[in-house]
């Protein structure tokens, strides 16, 4: 690799020795990151969310630092009626904010060492210094939904954790998971978490991730998902916000038959930067996969959305499908789309559509001219575009939670 | 399922190379390899000015800089290039005042190419300046062309003639900094035409030129530069065969377009270069630089290609929307087939207020071959009211083959709109069976559905022009049954 696809950041030395020593894994981990770095700006994969400012922060590992104390879970994170909670802050899992598990079939673990490779910068990065995180197993049908919260907080110094979460549902078994990302205002903080799921044949995991990071917080979570047989996967993502956050989702498929839904959006406003990179590797036949993501940005925001389908030579009668739709709200923001397709297999559907542009001034004259002032108007249309992503949101509890956020986001844009 | 086999069968035909034979003329060459010594002999070869054989030297260093790192993002796989290996210059011997001077064999091959240049010339109303090799040897119409104030040359003699003019644009569009390939091109460029339409001139023919590798080993560096001055039009024709052989043919070109206020270049390329033997043995590497820019207002810049030959294609015509209200188009067809490579699509970059932009993408993978469409929508913060739609379609015919699409969009005016679609699919059985109960044979009905696939790409050709790219077409799937 090129000198230049490097980048000189704060996980060195000085961020190691403020660990206790390394197990095998973690040592490995930071031999590797220690010889690729993070992605600079030539890296393909990084060119639209560049890490420039992340490796300027000295951060330190949250761990270490001594003066943050978080005590109860912040009163803005959404409440799951029913859900088993589970609660992470800095990385570590908190038994005392977490409720205990009883549910038949339902099995979660703290999570101590990185069992999985995961082939990803930032995953390495994870591996290097895993913070803790925790593992979710399924068997059967598991009627309570889990909601995982993770709190970031930085003390007197910007600090940086690592967290791993592991969901394995079981063959023919059934899971719904809310997963939500927060934290409190004062020096940036950065969560860098990596996600393995397996779903196996036949079995449901519905997964729904809320990223409402600090306006200075770093984000950049990694998931990569093994889908069996006949299994479904269905997943959205809200990104509502943080100075950078980078949702990338690596789908595998390893059976036949496998559909998978991965939907999302964001909305975003000041400076926030938000990237939605997925990756669909279609390795088997007959699957199908579809992405809608749709997006506002405002301020000097950008967004970003990379979707790369890969159709192996084999995996005949795929049905892949990619939308991204942005819609911008000023003068100031960014928005950059790269849906790419790579096919090998002649006998498939495969699609994908993009656009980008402002609202319909039809749309404003239609409501204006029914006595709705413009200002309330543009709100109005902004929650029906964003409303219509959620459209992709089976569950009803999940799906008000996400509407509520949305709805909580556009009175703080109209406050602001 | 026959029809598909029979189909993949007819598309390799393309490589049934109507037009591989090698005319053997005596020819001038500089020795292997490349260093400014040979840059020296080529820029005295054509008795240069100074200022160009420095342009050349500075492009030269610059490439010496890259240190042989060719670019690297594109979906294409061959083996390194030596560049020590080539030869930079070749021209034919004679130096030709006018077509009846022109070497009959010279003649002859133009004939094997279907285009006798005298008669179509006459027939077709078209001025053709032929390049063979490098150097041009024949061009008509001049005079005519020349009343009306056109400029219609070989660029060697418009350094000459018009030094003012191409100290201005050469380069302008496409630096030498540009990339690798240009940096190259820019220093050894052998030849290629130049144009200029004065303003307010509706160029009454289309000026076309027949690009053709003959000598062995010979790198081709053609160098064409076109300015439509305020309110010129001028529609230019771009065609190419090659003769056949085993080794890989570099070639490197730099198309640059400039329209200043109302102007407009209808830019269109028939590209049927030896694409290697179904082992993939052999073949033209084709890396181009193509750029329109418009810089004035209300210009209008179209690129169509009908993309059919080389081994390795890679090539983004491409479009620098400056000009208030200016219009970028770009119509593309490429098919591959057996081991042929295509990495190819256009960079649409608004700037002006109210640019215009339109893609439409028909990719054909046959065989083992890959086809990528490569393109960039870029809408700048100024560029108010810009609009952009692209349309990519592939079609897949096998299932060995490939077929890619990475499109790039970055939009930061929010009152621009961009729109993307692409899809990729293979023929139909519905098609086909349709088509064969209405009492067509199987062959017919996949000409018919690929021809409907690239119409709206082909009926943006010249006449003249259309006619060939649908033949090649049809040649393609020539015997695709029985």
């Amino acid at each position: 690799m090129k000198q230049s696809a490097l980048l000189v950041h704060p996980f060195g030395a000085r961020y190691a020795a403020a660990l206790p020593a390394a197990d095998s894994a973690r040592r490995e981990a930071r031999e590797t990151l220690a010889l690729e770095g993070l992605p600079g700006p030539k890296r393909e994969e990084w060119r639209f969310t560049p890490l420039r400012g992340l490796a300027k922060i000295p951060f330190i590992p949250a761990a270490s630092a001594e003066d943050i104390d978080v005590r109860d879970i912040p009163a803005d994170v959404p409440r799951f009626a029913g859900a088993v909670r589970v609660v992470l802050v800095n990385g570590v899992y908190r038994a005392d904010l977490s409720d205990k598990v009883s549910e038949a079939g339902l099995a979660i673990m703290e999570a101590k060492t990185p069992d999985h490779d995961v082939h990803a910068p930032l995953a390495v990065l994870n591996a290097a210094y895993m913070s803790g995180g925790v593992t979710i197993a399924a068997r059967g049908v598991v009627a309570k939904p889990v909601h995982i919260v993770s709190i970031g907080a930085a003390g007197a110094e910007p600090a940086a954790f690592h967290p791993r979460f592991a969901v394995a549902v079981a063959p023919a078994a059934k899971l719904t998971v809310l997963e939500t990302h927060h934290g409190l205002p004062g020096q940036p903080y950065f969560s860098n978490p990596v996600t393995t799921i397996s779903v196996g044949t036949a079995g449901v995991l519905r997964r729904y991730v809320l990223v409402r990071e600090d306006s200075e917080a770093f984000h950049l979570a990694t998931t990569v998902a093994d889908v069996a047989a006949d299994a479904k996967f269905d997943a959205f993502h809200l990104g509502l916000g943080g100075a950078l956050v980078r949702q990338e989702i690596n789908v595998d498929f390893v059976g036949e038959g496998a559909a998978v839904r991965l939907n999302g959006a964001y909305a975003l406003t000041g400076r926030a930067h938000h990237d939605f990179t997925t990756f669909m590797n279609h390795d088997m036949p007959n699957c199908t996969s579809s992405q809608v993501f749709k997006g506002v940005v405002d301020g000097e925001s950008r967004g970003v959305y990379q979707g790369r389908l890969l159709v192996a030579r084999h995996a005949q009668k795929t049905d892949g499908q990619q939308l991204h739709k942005a819609l911008f709200l000023s003068r100031g923001p960014q928005i950059d789309c790269k849906p790419e397709l790579e096919i090998y297999a002649d006998d498939v559907k495969c699609a994908h559509g993009a656009t980008t542009g402002e609202m319909d001034p039809d749309h404003l004259f239609y409501l204006a001219a029914r006595g709705i002032d413009p200002q309330a108007a543009r709100l109005l249309l902004v929650q029906g575009f964003l409303a219509d992503a959620l459209e992709n949101v089976d569950d009803a509890a999940v799906h008000d939670i996400l509407s509520a956020e949305i709805s909580g986001w556009l009175m703080r844009k109209a406050s602001a | 399922m026959a029809a598909k086999q029979e189909t993949a069968a007819a598309v390799r035909d393309v490589e049934q190379y109507k037009y591989g034979f090698v005319t053997d003329i005596e020819s001038d060459k500089a020795p292997k390899g490349l260093s400014e010594d040979i840059i020296r002999f080529i820029s005295a070869k054509k008795n240069e000015p100074d200022w160009m054989l420095e342009a050349r030297l500075k492009a030269y260093r610059y490439w010496l800089t890259l240190a042989g790192e060719e670019p690297a993002w594109a979906k294409l796989t061959y083996p390194k290039i030596d560049y020590q290996a080539s030869y930079y210059y070749a021209a034919p011997k004679q130096k030709l005042a006018s077509m009846d001077e022109v070497d009959p064999k010279l003649l002859e091959t133009y004939k094997k190419l279907g285009i006798p240049l005298a008669e179509q010339a006459v027939l077709a109303g078209v001025a053709v300046d032929a390049v063979f090799d490098s150097v041009s040897v024949a061009t008509t119409y001049k005079k005519k062309l020349e009343e009306m104030g056109v400029i219609f040359k070989p660029i060697s003699e418009a350094v000459h003639s018009h030094p003012e003019l191409v100290k201005k644009y050469l380069g302008s569009v496409v630096p030498y900094t540009d990339n690798f390939f240009a940096a190259l091109n820019a220093a050894v460029f052998t030849d290629g035409s130049f144009v200029y339409i004065p303003k307010g001139l509706r160029c009454p023919m289309e000026l076309s030129t027949y690009f053709r590798i003959n000598e062995k080993n010979t790198g081709q560096f053609e160098r064409t530069l076109i300015i439509a001055d305020e309110g010129a039009y001028v529609s230019y024709l771009e065609g190419c065969t090659a003769p056949m052989r085993d080794e890989n043919q570099l070639h490197a070109a730099v198309v640059e377009l400039i329209t200043l206020d109302d102007a407009e270049i209808k830019y269109s390329t028939v590209q049927n270069w030896y694409p290697g033997d179904a082992e993939g043995k052999g073949g033209i590497y084709n890396f181009v630089t193509k750029r329109g820019a418009c810089r004035g207002k209300n210009s209008k810049i179209m690129w169509t290609q009908v993309e059919t030959g080389s081994a390795i294609t890679w090539k983004y015509p491409s479009c620098i929307l400056q000009g208030d209200n200016s219009v970028g188009e770009f119509y593309s067809v490429a098919i591959t087939n057996n081991h042929q490579q295509a990495d190819t699509g256009t960079k649409m970059i608004h700037l002006g207020a109210n640019t215009r932009s339109k893609i439409i993408s028909k990719g054909i993978s046959a065989g083992k071959a890959d086809n990528t469409y490569r393109g960039l929508v870029r809408i700048g913060a100024k560029a108010d009211g810009a609009r952009n739609y692209t349309q990519c379609d592939s079609l897949l015919i096998g299932d060995k083959c490939g077929a890619h699409t990475v499109p790039y969009i970055e939009s930061r005016n929010p009152t621009a709109q961009t729109e993307h679609e692409a899809t990729t699919s293979k023929i139909s059985e519905d098609q086909l069976f349709y088509c064969q109960q209405r009492g067509m044979t199987e062959e017919e009905a996949v000409s018919l559905i690929v021809n409907g696939f690239c119409r709206e790409v082909l009926q943006t050709l010249p006449m003249e022009f259309a006619v060939e790219a649908q033949k090649l077409v049809g040649i393609s799937l020539e015997g695709s049954v029985g």
